[in-house]
């Protein structure tokens, strides 16, 4: 639940108003997308969703809780897939049960992540990817090893920054199926970032479209395309409907 | 407005029913989110076949060895030139060959040569103790400040003119200095090294610190790494392959500033050996140190290097 939040930029004196009176309620269990142009304060909104940024207005309450800081009950994944570097995929998903368990958050011992760890690869189509270093993975694979890492955490909920931006049209497309078939999977709640209207409206239940001066949500559109959904549908009426309907609403 | 609730992760991965057949990576079939046509650094494992990671890393590691047969050839081929151009020259005092030069450096190892009255190998351990104290001292001191540098903008802006000034002077401009304030013990030599070595080392930690990505660490914090876990494991972690390769150029900083001083005030160590045997017009003798100098580098700057490709697999193979 984001409820009126406003976020201002100062920098030499000079004030950007990056968000202004923003609310969204999001269900659980629900994918919702915001879409909207660069510098529309998407990102920003999601980075104080997930408390890496400081709000200057407003509330933002997740499973009634208020945030003030980062927390493993919110998952990031980035536009680079930002996998460690020295660990293996396998540890790579490891890191975030140990640096919890570190702080005496996470009980699972080794055993049980080992067999999670085993089944989360499995599921992310990696199984055999477990000892690889992310350099040794292609791009594709590298955001399932992170969306793998993220999961294993299990967050109540996942904030997605553009996180297929960087990768070619057909990876792409493939890691759109991936995405909604873990969100079958796993029915995590996911709010999504993109400034592609076709993604927005394949992968959303709902769409927030973003702009406007000062920036905010203007509109929310309601995705009625029937789950599971599949690359496919892009091709449907239904989608194309749901698409014209938000171009129309980005021009505003 | 989103709870945790059981989604399924719940400890009950097994329970799950279980992706839909087509989904599942079957032996043959490669995996399903992949097709051919997967671009990017990955597809140097996929075309080494994704299914054999191992067949992979051992292509890697054949090429590696293919990398050490050319340069070892390189290597080679210059002492062919040497000895070559020693013969037609046959002049044992502007150009010993290289039997010549293996002999004496044999000969002198661990006898003692007529001007000084210590063997090749004292000398050898003087200079490589100059180094390794100068070197420990002034890595740790480098990293130090350049973290302080890194974590602090007031520290960092006091700093930087300093280490600016420093920088360009070269080393050997300070010796005169430190044989007025230190003598001519080991005190000036390790003195010398440790400020050749700190502005190096101080830089390199900086930029190592900097480049590490503002998300890297937001990630980590993501997933439940607290403050103090993001520093130690995440930031510097991250910066080790850069500080490591700092110590690559302040490792022959260090060379360089240890023979120059040996050079000019010493009665120790290789650079006072290549001196001495100059003056005697032993020219076998000299290249014998200066070929020590290069075996003592080369090992050292192996060892970081092995430190490196440990703390950076990507540099593997």
């Amino acid at each position: 639940m984001i409820d009126s939040v406003g976020k201002t930029f100062r920098r030499g004196g000079r004030r950007t108003v990056a968000l202004a009176g923003v609310s969204l309620a999001v269900q659980a269990g629900e994918l919702v997308c915001l879409l909207g142009p660069s510098g529309c304060g998407k990102s920003t909104l999601l980075r104080i969703v997930a408390g890496a940024l400081e709000r200057d207005e407003g509330t933002v309450t997740v499973g009634g809780r208020t945030v003030s800081g980062p927390s493993p009950a919110r998952g990031m994944l980035f536009q680079t897939p930002m996998l460690f570097p020295w660990l293996t995929t396998r540890k790579n998903m490891l890191f975030g049960p140990k640096a919890q368990r570190s702080a005496g958050l996470d009980e699972r011992d080794d055993p049980e992540l080992d067999a999670e760890a085993d089944a989360i690869l499995r599921t992310v189509g990696l199984a055999k990817f477990g000892d690889a270093f992310p350099h040794e993975l292609s791009g594709g694979m590298q955001h399932r090893a992170a969306f793998a890492r993220a999961i294993i955490t299990r967050p109540s909920l996942l904030l997605m920054d553009e996180p297929f931006g960087a990768l070619d049209a057909i990876t792409r497309v493939r890691m759109h199926d991936f995405l909604l078939s873990m969100w079958d999977q796993y029915r995590t709640t996911i709010i999504f970032v993109t400034h592609d209207i076709e993604e927005a409206v394949l992968l959303g239940d709902r769409v927030a479209v973003m702009g406007g001066r000062p920036p905010g949500i203007q509109e929310v559109i309601d995705i009625p395309l029937g789950r599971p959904r599949h690359a496919l549908d892009a091709d449907t009426e239904a989608f194309l409907v749901a698409k014209r309907r938000i171009r129309a609403s980005l021009t505003v | 407005m989103a709870s945790w609730q059981p989604l399924g992760l719940g400890g009950s991965v097994a329970e799950r029913p279980p992706l839909d057949e087509a989904f599942l990576p079957g032996e043959g079939g490669g995996d399903p989110w992949e097709g051919g046509g997967e671009q990017g650094p990955g597809e140097r494992a996929d075309r080494a076949g994704r299914a054999d990671l191992a067949a992979y890393r051992r292509a890697r590691r054949r090429a590696r060895t293919r990398r050490v047969g050319t340069g070892a050839a390189g290597i080679v081929s210059i002492a062919v030139a040497w000895q070559i151009a020693a013969t037609i020259c046959k002049d044992p005092v502007f150009l010993p060959s290289v039997t010549q030069t293996a002999r004496t450096f044999l000969h002198y190892l661990d006898r003692p040569y007529p001007a000084q009255g210590s063997p090749l190998w004292y000398d050898a351990l003087v200079s490589l103790r100059r180094i390794l104290i100068g070197f420990a001292i002034g890595v740790a001191a480098g990293v130090t400040v350049g973290s302080a540098m890194s974590a602090s903008r007031v520290v960092r802006h006091l700093i930087d003119p300093v280490i600016e000034v420093f920088r360009p002077l070269p080393p050997l401009a300070f010796i005169p200095l430190f044989i007025i304030w230190f003598g001519i013990g080991e005190l000036p030599k390790e003195v010398l090294i440790v400020i050749g070595v700190v502005p190096i080392m101080a830089v390199t930690t900086v930029a190592a610190l900097d480049e590490v990505p503002e998300d890297l660490r937001l990630c980590a914090r993501t997933l439940g790494a607290s403050r103090r876990y993001t520093m130690l494991h995440v930031q510097i972690r991250s910066a080790l392959p850069g500080i490591l390769t700092g110590m690559r150029i302040s490792m022959a900083a260090a060379w360089t500033s240890i023979v120059a001083a040996e050079l000019i005030a010493a009665t120790s160590g290789l650079g006072y050996l290549i001196q001495q045997a100059g003056d005697y017009l032993d020219t076998a003798l000299v290249l014998s140190g200066i070929i020590t100098i290069a075996i003592l580098g080369l090992t050292l700057d192996a060892c970081l290097r092995g430190l490196l490709v440990l703390a950076d697999p990507s540099r593997r193979g």
